[in-house]
Formats: structure tokens, C-alpha cells, sequence
């Protein structure tokens, strides 16, 4: 089963590469961001220290929604949803497939992200950026896990990325706070371990056992 | 020895009903092959069989397992070959039949893959994107699943469409070797001319209700 989930998280990461869909749109989204926000604000040294867990956490945020509202597009064609569906796999292996591609193109854009929010912003936080990035990577990790799951829900709408971001937000919310605190923690004491973490994990477990679930659920006809 | 035994299926589509206890036993080495017009009700009796529907009434086993209970295990001994192929465009032959091969759980090595798009003539764009196949190439891509596969039941819609007299010949061939070696294939189509070479059952569904062809003429 971990064969054909790798199998399918390779499909849609290879397809991309292909492409240059995703991953580059999220890329060039981010720094587009990011750029808009220093342009806004221009805040000195300490301000810029207080602005950068909001702002990334932001701009992780709008880049995944971009992500994910393209993570069953490759499946309309030649109804190749059907094809997975047919296979005899659990239907909670096909959403981790699909989450696990979703999520590594997501991580490559959250790798660039971090060293150049804190170029941008002149933050001299580095030896602080692998806490950093274990943070971002907790928390795409529950981002995706449920965008995954309204990706497939919303699929078939007309206006999917509207109605996926509308589902999205106020879902995600508590992950989100207790990732910037957890983030603003770090960067003021370089403390990672804290309430925040243990709140980002536990929103972690709940996305990543319900929405297999609630896959498997959804696709049934 | 494989069986397939579906009893008293019946199934709606909202109010429109579109079979009515439709009772289907095959057993290995034969071809079931269902007739009827357009809506008849061919691909949603294949699709039941496939479990990609949900059965609403009566029952299906493959060998001694109930699909509706064990779907995932049916599966594993199915292959569906319906109006869609199933391919990414992005992927090449070869890359399509790993990516099948990986999810299906095969164990099948990349020569024997190699082999299969050979041998359904496409082994000149192995390494090209789907996306610019024909349909009829397409086709031929999706049956070489077959080969590769190595299924208990082959439930195939439509398989001639987009196939030419090249296509259609090699696909009864292979249809014949299945059979032979104690495959069983439910295969739907409206051109008794194409099914006319296989050794095959002739099925009718007419108004959801499904018949030897023999009892109906």
C-alpha cells in the first residue's frame, strides 16, 4: 500500500515538474506576497521581528489555497479519478497519496519561503530558521491534510477555489493562531517547546485522522 | 475457478429506474457478452460489478466474496475497462502501466511492462506523453492493462470504440487467450459483428430487465 501511495504522490509532483504549474505559481504567488507586505509596511529591525510570524504564516496560507485548488485537476482527465477509484486500495491510501503530493510541492515552496521572508525583511534570525521550518512543516502538514479533503469536495464546482477557500478559513483558523504564536515564541525566546507546539500537533492529529476518513466517505456513490 | 454470481439486482438513478433484478452467473473461461441500445443500462450493470457503483439491491459475489462487503478485495481480482482510459497525459506509456502497476499491486516487473506496450504496438512512443495519442492509441494502452494485469474478471465497456480492424483483431486474440487461460470477461457492446469471432454467452438488456438472447428472440 505505501508503494501505491508513493506511486501516486509521484504522479502528481512529476506532473507538475512537467508542467511548471503549481509549484511555480505558488513560488512566484509567495514572493509576490512577500513583496507586497515589505512595500506595505517597511518596518525596521524590531518590527519586522514582531510582523514575520503573521506574514508567513500568511503567505503559507494564500499559497497553499493556490496549491490546493489545483490537486484534482490532473484526475479529471480521461477520467483518471474513476481509474483510482477503481483500484483495490483503501479509500484513506488515495487521499494520503494525494495529500503527500500536495504537501512535498508545498514544503519545496515553504524551503524558499523562510530564507527569503527573512532576507526581505532583514531579520537576523537564522540560526533560529530550522525551528522555523519544523514549524511550517507541522503546520502544511494539517493545512493540506483538509484542504486536501475540500479539494475533493468542492472538485466539481463551478467557483471550487472560492468555495475551497471559504471552507478552508474558518477550519483552519486554531491551526493557524497556534502556528504563529508557536512562531512568535521561537523567535523571541528560541523556545520551540511550549503550548503552541503541543496545540499545532494536536490540530495536526485531528485533520490527519478525519480527513481519510471523510474522504473515503465523500467519494463513495 | 472463478464465478461470478449476480442475483436480483435491481438499480435507480433517481426515479428512473435502470435495471430491474437482473440475474448474471459466468464462470471462468467464459464471455458474457451484453447487448442493448444506448441507456439500456449496460455500463451501470459493469460499473456495479466493478464496485465503482454502490449496489443498492440484491447481491453480487466473485468466488466467495460479496462486492458489496468486500469491495476492495473484488477489485483486486477485477480489472474495468471502460468508456474512459484512465491515463494521465503527462505520463508516458511506460510511466502510465508503473503507475497501474503500483496502485493495482501487481507484481509485474518493468520488462514484462515493456512487453505489454509492445505488444499492443506502441512500443515506438514508450517514452512520449499520453497527451498526444489518438484515441484509438489510447485505447490500445488501456488494454494493454489486460496484459500486464493479469485480472480473474475482465469487465470491459465499449472496448472496440476507437480500435481499427488491426485493434479489433488483436483484442478478440486477446479476449481468446484470456478465456483460454480460465479468465472470465463481461464485456458490453451494441456491434455483434466485432463480438462475432469470440466464444462467447449473447446477452439482452432491454428496459433494465436482462435476458439470454436466445430466450428473447
Amino acid at each position: 500500500m505505501l508503494r501505491a501511495i508513493y506511486r501516486l504522490a509521484w504522479k502528481d509532483v512529476m506532473g507538475d515538474f512537467r508542467h511548471r504549474s503549481t509549484f511555480s505559481s505558488m513560488l512566484f504567488f509567495s514572493l509576490a506576497v512577500l513583496l507586497v507586505f515589505q512595500a506595505a509596511f517597511e518596518p525596521d529591525h524590531q518590527e519586522a521581528q514582531r510582523l514575520v510570524p503573521g506574514l508567513l504564516w500568511s503567505t503559507v496560507l494564500f499559497t497553499t489555497i493556490m496549491g490546493l485548488g489545483r490537486v484534482f485537476q490532473s484526475e479529471e482527465e480521461n477520467g483518471a479519478f474513476e481509474g483510482l477509484l477503481l483500484a483495490p486500495l483503501p479509500r484513506g491510501a488515495l487521499f494520503f497519496g494525494k495529500w503527500l503530493g500536495n504537501l512535498v510541492l508545498s514544503l519545496l515552496v515553504m524551503g524558499m519561503l523562510v530564507p527569503l521572508t527573512l532576507i526581505l525583511f532583514n531579520v537576523n534570525i537564522w540560526s533560529h530558521v530550522p525551528m522555523l521550518m519544523f514549524l511550517l512543516f507541522l503546520g502544511t502538514m494539517g493545512l493540506t491534510a483538509l484542504g486536501v479533503l475540500l479539494a475533493a469536495m468542492t472538485q466539481t464546482a463551478r467557483s471550487r477555489e472560492t468555495l475551497l477557500a471559504l471552507l478552508l478559513l474558518p477550519l483552519v483558523a486554531p491551526l493557524l493562531i497556534a502556528g504563529v504564536q508557536a512562531m512568535a515564541e521561537v523567535i523571541a525566546n528560541g523556545n520551540l517547546n511550549g503550548p503552541w507546539l503541543n496545540l499545532l500537533l494536536i490540530f495536526d492529529a485531528i485533520y490527519l485522522a478525519l480527513a481519510p476518513w471523510g474522504f473515503g466517505w465523500l467519494v463513495e456513490e | 475457478m472463478t464465478q461470478l454470481r449476480a442475483v436480483d439486482i435491481a438499480h435507480r438513478f433517481g426515479r428512473r429506474v435502470v435495471l430491474r433484478s437482473v440475474t448474471l452467473n459466468c464462470v471462468a473461461g467464459e464471455c458474457a457478452v451484453l447487448y442493448g441500445a444506448n441507456g439500456s443500462g449496460k455500463s451501470t450493470l459493469l460499473s456495479l460489478l466493478a464496485t465503482r457503483l454502490r449496489i443498492q439491491q440484491g447481491h453480487c459475489h466473485i468466488d466467495d466474496l460479496d462486492i458489496k462487503i468486500h469491495g476492495e478485495a473484488a477489485r483486486k481480482r477485477t480489472l474495468f475497462i471502460g468508456h474512459h482510459s484512465h491515463l494521465y497525459g503527462h505520463l508516458s506509456p511506460l510511466e502510465n502501466l508503473i503507475f497501474f502497476r503500483d496502485i493495482y499491486q501487481l507484481d509485474v516487473g518493468r520488462e514484462e511492462l515493456i512487453e505489454a506496450i509492445a505488444k499492443v504496438g506502441l512500443a515506438p512512443f514508450i517514452h512520449q506523453p499520453v497527451r498526444w495519442f489518438s484515441a484509438g492509441m489510447k485505447k490500445r494502452l488501456s488494454l494493454a492493462r489486460i496484459l500486464a494485469g493479469r485480472p480473474a474478471v475482465l469487465l470491459l465497456d465499449e472496448p472496440y470504440s476507437a480500435l481499427d480492424h488491426e485493434g479489433v483483431r488483436w483484442l478478440n486474440g486477446v479476449i481468446d487467450t484470456f478465456q483460454k487461460q480460465g479468465g472470465l470477461v463481461v464485456l458490453a457492446s451494441h456491434d455483434p459483428e466485432r463480438v462475432a469471432a469470440l466464444n462467447h454467452t449473447p446477452w439482452r438488456l432491454d428496459g433494465g430487465v436482462l435476458q439470454p438472447v436466445g430466450e428473447t428472440q
